[in-house]
């Protein structure tokens, strides 16, 4: 679970020697057009225009490359500390997060600086120090661990790797150093035990020396591979002169992360000097080897060289000009992983990553033997980032598909394609920082967003057939599933719907087009106003949220009734008589300019000839209509709201008789957003 | 699932099947094939399967194809000759898979009477050789053919001595080479002893067309069997569907997060739409497997085939069960069909009555499974309109998205992409359990793709002197801004400090010896040339304040001489920005 490359640490040599010249000497001069006379005033001053870096400067910058490669790799997962030590151990950052990054650590360096030259030598002075330091780093857990321990795993695997830049004298005083590590690893484990309970116990630590010289000088001490010391401890031994250490420890760092270098070649590029002409190049770049081992195959393997001066392998791949291939197009991808240039500075390296930020993405071609071309690989960047993707590059049992037009339901011209493509437009992702409150599972956080009616073709639906011809009707189908439909919304539905039912009985044809060769005949009027309320009622019982979508459900039963269509439903007929008696669907109020009110009166009578039983002449029907439309009283509109057997309570809304009377017809006919979503 | 059709063509397959007049072996054998490929027409020809011919060597008879009819007109022309080796084939099927790679599931159909083979070709002399030397080269080819399935169906009779040796054999070669496999096999019959079967002609044997076809079928559930899910896009129920998933989804073997046991896991029965992405966003992460969606088509239930007048009289009613939750809803829906359908009918024969025209109509014409519609095709439209996925939860913290995919010859599909388990699997959109609407936003926040990373070292001007050319570029860029001073001031001690906040991390003060050294040889040669104070001035303080050693501080940073711009300002033209507030 926690492998032994997550924790890594440093231990940098801060003792008087590594203040000495690297002897490695970079000239300045070439910089001038004519080298100056060589006596300028460079009084007192070895350095001239030639200087050479320390065995510090050495060792911190070859460092500070290492974890820069691992932190742009695996980003939050893998760890690396730094331990200074001279007269005693310099902490320079933690495991925590906050300090895992190349700006703290290069902040705190500014601090730490060159060793003096003027300090005596002195056996205060030590890297041991140091050693003793990271050996108790490495019992501190991590974040990761911390959580392990947290949820409750009681072994945590504890491994690291210690990596000392030091410079011994020989063999015999590397050979101490060993020996005071793997003492120190042992005390720190007994610390671990029971009754103490400090930090993790190690299961295994890697310890890495590399012992520098300047270039020139010969050590004493010899090279030495992985050794185990004790099963708790492997011991390596590298001597290298110091303007070599970023070399070995990029060398060794392949290793250490199971990583793998490709060569991206023949990248034009286009010098500043001719914009007409183009050169080509080559850019090098690191990443997790699985990004090689994922597309090779029974068959398939990436050939491998090693480039001059260097001593791992590489796999050289062509970059392909991209045409077309926008980081859009979606590529049969087996793996993503992070890369990083090799040489982050070079011009032609921050070519190729510029590029890929602006938002290009390139493939990558393998030459096979065949001579045919196959991208294996391409190189993209998405969110600042930059990954390289292996390929599927084998045949898929998916290609030549079968198209879907030829498969169930692949011939049916009449999907409601655009009104779904709206919707999923309108539920978009966006990434947040913090779970949306009241979210409950990832899908019903969608669903509650989705209408709760939703035919999937046209040809079984009157309602969305309709709503282009009519302009009223997108807007009312949007109140009418509202969730938090109010009294406003329901008085304006109910006003709706006896429109309807006014041009039902007036015999209006229903304004369809020609969707499929469709165009219903007069003689089909009263089958479409039936099939019009059973779709409205289907659609409202869908969206019952509120009281008012009951009321609107009732009087639509109760108009389907009245058109003699069947109900279905067992609603007691008192409920029906009430609600149309007394409800706020007062002619006057609702309709100031009609002139139709004995349609509306028998409208009302029908109502009650369905709703009660039958029994009574039509005397009874007309003079209760007369009675229900003469009586213009809003204050019943409360017992609508109030369970039965309870008291209504008498004008609750008197105070806001003004905003309830607002004139009704005035509906913006431009809302197919919103309709659709019905 | 890419397929090899193995056919024994040895000349045992040409021996009648006892209690079988009618049938030999390898015309029994054929039967079956085409019996496979019939089940796999009717579950759509998507397999690609290939057909080879085994005996001494092994003969590709049809490579790789979705069209069966060449491998029905390849199987017509078998002729049996010589003896069965099994190994050979095996090899040959190795090499013939390769182009298929590791992502792929491949398996092997073998049609065989099991023979054992003779001589040094035979099993057991294979198995005799094998052991003990499982890591030798020669046989690296199984560890490769451990990764596909192998489906023996094997042809014989239980009471028959020779076929059930050759069975064991066959057995214990899986077992050895650790193969995974399957052995078909007919259940022996009753009674039907050994040697009884052979000698009674009248009776039927255990091994026939039936029982064969019984075997294909177990193959065919057991190996061919897309995975059969629930797609849920919302609370209206035409927006939920079984879908089928080809090829199968395979189970995730997930490595716990705290050592363990690894678990094995699969996707959910049910799995739900979460919201929709822009292609664009998702990119190309990787991903598991990818899958076709194709709508599942209930085959199983019985057509309008009640037959009769009365039957026809109410088609409606008979496609739909009162029961049923979605009754209502459905019956509108035929209702609503019917009153379209009926006006057209009108339209072409108008002033009949429409009823019963409309009744005949509709089931003369029964609804073809491509014209029945489905959500597959509806959200495939949708999500191809628009240029977008759908993310869907296959399980915990598991997640896919749905597409629709366009081919080489511009055919598309509904496509989905398993991702791997877990919610951070995408870097670019954060983590997939954080993932909202536009109104689940808070105010005065906004949100949108790509979820951006910390800076990485080559998105920030990091500094690595590693190579002396990048070290000589960064001191040739300072010097050129310096040249160009009055203009560039502000340049030019941006990158000074840039370099010397560097050297001082790396502990490279020779450098600012060195940098102020070379700034001073250039103010000497400006001066020569007669470039104005100002620019001179500028040099002089910072090669000043370069060996500072109160400078070599974090917090400090060199500023521009202040004095000297304003004293400039007459002679010269001003500096584009008062330099003195100018902090780097």
């Amino acid at each position: 679970m926690f492998e032994r490359n997550e924790k890594t640490i440093f231990v940098l040599d801060h003792t008087r020697y590594f203040s000495i010249s690297s002897e490695q000497y970079i000239s300045m001069d070439y910089l001038k057009g004519k080298p100056m006379p060589a006596e300028t005033p460079a009084a007192g001053s070895s350095v001239g225009t030639q200087l050479s870096k320390s065995l510090w400067t050495c060792a911190v910058e070859s460092s500070i490359e290492y974890c820069r490669i691992v932190w742009d790799l695996f980003p939050g997962r893998k760890h690396v500390r730094f331990i200074v030590s001279d007269t005693a151990a310099h902490i320079v950052n933690t495991w925590s997060p906050s300090t895992q990054n190349m700006s703290h650590v290069s902040n705190a360096m500014m601090m730490v600086s060159v060793p003096s030259r003027s300090i005596p030598q002195s056996s205060d002075y030590s890297v041991i120090h140091g050693l003793r330091a990271a050996i108790e780093a490495l019992a501190e857990p991590t974040d990761e661990q911390l959580q392990a321990a947290q949820v409750g795993c009681k072994k945590i695997s504890n491994e690291g790797r210690v990596i000392c830049i030091t410079s011994a004298r020989d063999n015999t005083s590397m050979k101490s150093l060993e020996d005071i590590f793997n003492t120190v690893l042992l005390q720190q484990n007994a610390l671990v035990g029971p009754p103490g309970k400090k930090g993790l116990s190690i299961d295994h630590c890697h310890l890495v020396i590399l012992n520098i010289v300047p270039l020139g000088v010969e050590s004493l001490v010899t090279n030495r591979s992985l050794l185990e010391i004790s099963p708790l401890l492997d011991v390596e031994i590298h001597t290298v002169h110091a303007p070599n250490i970023s070399d070995k420890l990029l060398h060794l760092i392949m290793g250490h992360y199971d990583l793998a270098s490709t060569t991206v070649t023949n990248i034009p590029m286009k010098e500043e000097q001719n914009a007409n002409s183009s050169a080509n190049y080559d850019v090098e770049i690191l990443h997790a080897r699985a990004a090689h081992t994922k597309v090779c195959g029974p068959d398939f393997t990436l050939t491998t060289s090693i480039k001059p001066g260097t001593s791992y392998e590489t796999v050289t791949l062509k970059w392909c000009t991209p045409r077309g291939c926008g980081s859009s197009d979606l590529q049969p991808c087996v793996g993503q992983y992070n890369v990083t240039p090799v040489d982050v500075t070079s011009r032609p390296s921050s070519c190729l990553i510029n590029f890929l930020l602006n938002g290009r993405s390139v493939l990558l071609e393998v030459p096979r033997k065949t001579g045919t071309k196959t991208t294996s690989h391409m190189l993209s960047a998405r969110g600042g980032e930059i990954f390289v993707h292996s390929l599927s590059i084998a045949r898929s049992a998916m290609d030549e598909a079968p198209s879907i037009t030829d498969g169930p339901g692949g011939r049916v011209a009449d999907y409601r394609i655009p009104e779904l493509g709206q919707l999923l437009k309108m539920s978009r992702m966006v990434p947040l920082k913090a779970k949306p409150k009241g979210k409950m599972s990832q899908g019903e956080h969608l669903w509650r967003r989705l209408p709760r009616y939703f035919p999937r073709t046209m040809n079984v639906t009157i309602l969305f057939n309709l709503q282009r011809q009519l302009s009223w009707l997108p807007h009312f189908l949007h109140l009418l599933v509202k969730e938090d439909m109010d009294k406003q919304d329901e008085v304006r539905c109910q006003q709706q719907i006896h429109e309807l039912y006014k041009s039902a009985s007036r015999g209006d044809m229903l304004p369809f087009t020609n969707t499929n060769n469709t165009r219903p005949k007069m003689s089909k009027t009263k089958d479409q106003y039936r099939l019009f309320y059973r779709e409205l009622e289907q659609l409202i019982q869908l969206n019952v949220q509120t009281v008012h979508h009951k009321n609107l459900l009732e009087s639509l039963q109760s108009l389907r009734a009245a058109y003699g269509d069947v109900t279905n439903k067992s609603e007691p007929g008192a409920a029906h008589l009430r609600s149309y008696t007394e409800s706020p669907l007062s002619p006057e109020r609702l309709e100031p300019n009609s002139t139709s009110s004995s349609s509306n009166s028998l409208l009302k009578a029908s109502k009650r000839r369905m709703s009660s039983s039958g029994q009574r002449s039509l005397l009874d029907m007309i003079s209760s209509a007369e009675r229900s439309q003469s009586s213009k009283r809003l204050d019943f509109t409360g017992r609508l709201c109030t369970p039965i057997g309870q008291t209504a309570k008498l004008y609750p809304d008197f105070g806001n008789k003004d905003k309830d009377i607002l004139t009704p017809g005035v509906i913006p006919s431009n809302l197919k957003d919103d309709s659709i979503r019905s | 699932m890419p397929t090899i059709i193995a056919l024994d063509a040895s000349l045992s397959m040409l021996r009648p099947v006892p209690g079988r007049n009618e049938h030999t072996y390898i015309s029994l054998a054929i039967k079956g094939i085409q019996h496979l490929l019939d089940n796999l027409t009717a579950s759509g020809k998507l397999e690609h399967l290939a057909l080879v011919v085994y005996t001494t060597v092994c003969e590709l008879k049809v490579d790789f194809t979705r069209d069966y009819d060449q491998i029905r007109q390849a199987i017509k022309k078998i002729e049996p000759l010589d003896k069965a080796c099994l190994m050979t084939m095996l090899k040959t099927s190795v090499s013939l898979m390769a182009t298929w790679g590791t992502q792929n599931l491949l398996q092997l159909v073998v049609f065989t009477d099991c023979g054992p083979g003779f001589g040094s070709t035979s099993l057991a002399a294979f198995l005799e050789g094998y052991t003990g030397k499982e890591a030798d080269p020669e046989y690296a080819w199984l560890k490769l053919l451990a990764a596909y399935h192998l489906n023996f169906i094997c042809l014989g009779m239980h009471g028959d001595l020779y076929f059930t040796r050759g069975v064991t054999l066959h057995q214990q070669l899986l077992d050895n080479a650790a193969l995974k496999g399957q052995l078909f096999m007919t259940k022996p019959t009753k009674g039907a002893e050994a040697g009884e079967v052979t000698t009674s002609g009248s009776h039927k044997s255990e091994l026939g067309r039936t029982a064969l076809f019984e075997l294909i079928e177990r193959l065919c559930e057991s190996s061919y069997k897309s995975t059969e899910v629930t797609l849920k896009c919302g609370h209206y129920f035409r927006m939920e569907g079984q879908v089928l998933l080809w090829p199968p989804t395979v189970p995730y073997e997930q490595a716990p997060l705290y050592g363990g046991e690894p678990i094995v896991r699969h996707i959910e029965q049910r799995i739900d739409v979460c919201g929709f992405l822009s292609l664009s966003d998702i990119g190309s992460p990787a991903t598991l497997s990818r899958h076709w969606v194709l709508a599942k088509v209930d085959r199983e239930k019985p057509t309008r085939r009640s037959g009769g007048l009365a039957a026809v009289a109410k088609p409606a009613k008979l496609t739909l069960d009162t029961s049923n939750p979605h009754y209502e809803l459905e019956k509108l829906e035929q209702d609503v069909r019917d009153f379209y359908m009926k006006d057209n009918k009108d339209a072409e024969e108008s002033g009949d009555d429409g009823d019963v025209s409309v009744v005949l109509k509709h089931s003369s014409t029964p609804q073809t499974e491509q014209q029945k519609d489905t959500l597959c095709v509806l959200l495939h439209g949708a999500l191809k309109l628009e240029n977008m996925a759908a993310l869907v939860l296959l399980g915990e913290r598991w997640y896919g998205f749905m597409y629709a995919y366009n081919d080489s010859k511009k055919k598309s599909n509904f496509m989905l992409n398993v991702l791997p388990p877990g919610s951070n699997v995408i870097p670019w959109l954060g983590d997939l359990e954080l993932l909202g609407f536009p109104e689940d936003v808070p105010p005065g926040e906004s949100a949108s793709f790509p979820v951006r990373s910390e800076r990485r070292s080559y998105s920030q001007s990091s500094v690595v002197w590693i190579r002396q050319a990048s070290l000589q570029s960064d001191v040739q860029k300072v010097l050129r801004h310096a040249k160009k001073m009055p203009d560039k001031t502000q340049h030019f001690y941006k990158e000074l400090n840039r370099i010397r906040r560097a050297a001082l991390a790396l502990g490279f003060v020779e450098l600012l010896e060195a940098l102020a050294l070379l700034i001073e040889k250039e103010t000497a040669q400006l001066t020569l040339n007669g470039v104005g104070s100002e620019c001179t001035l500028q040099l002089q303080h910072a090669a000043t304040e370069l060996r500072k050693t109160s400078n070599r501080d974090i917090k400090s940073t060199i500023v521009p001489l202040q004095k000297a711009s304003a004293a400039d300002s007459t002679s010269s033209a001003a500096p584009p920005t008062s330099a003195g507030s100018y902090l780097y």
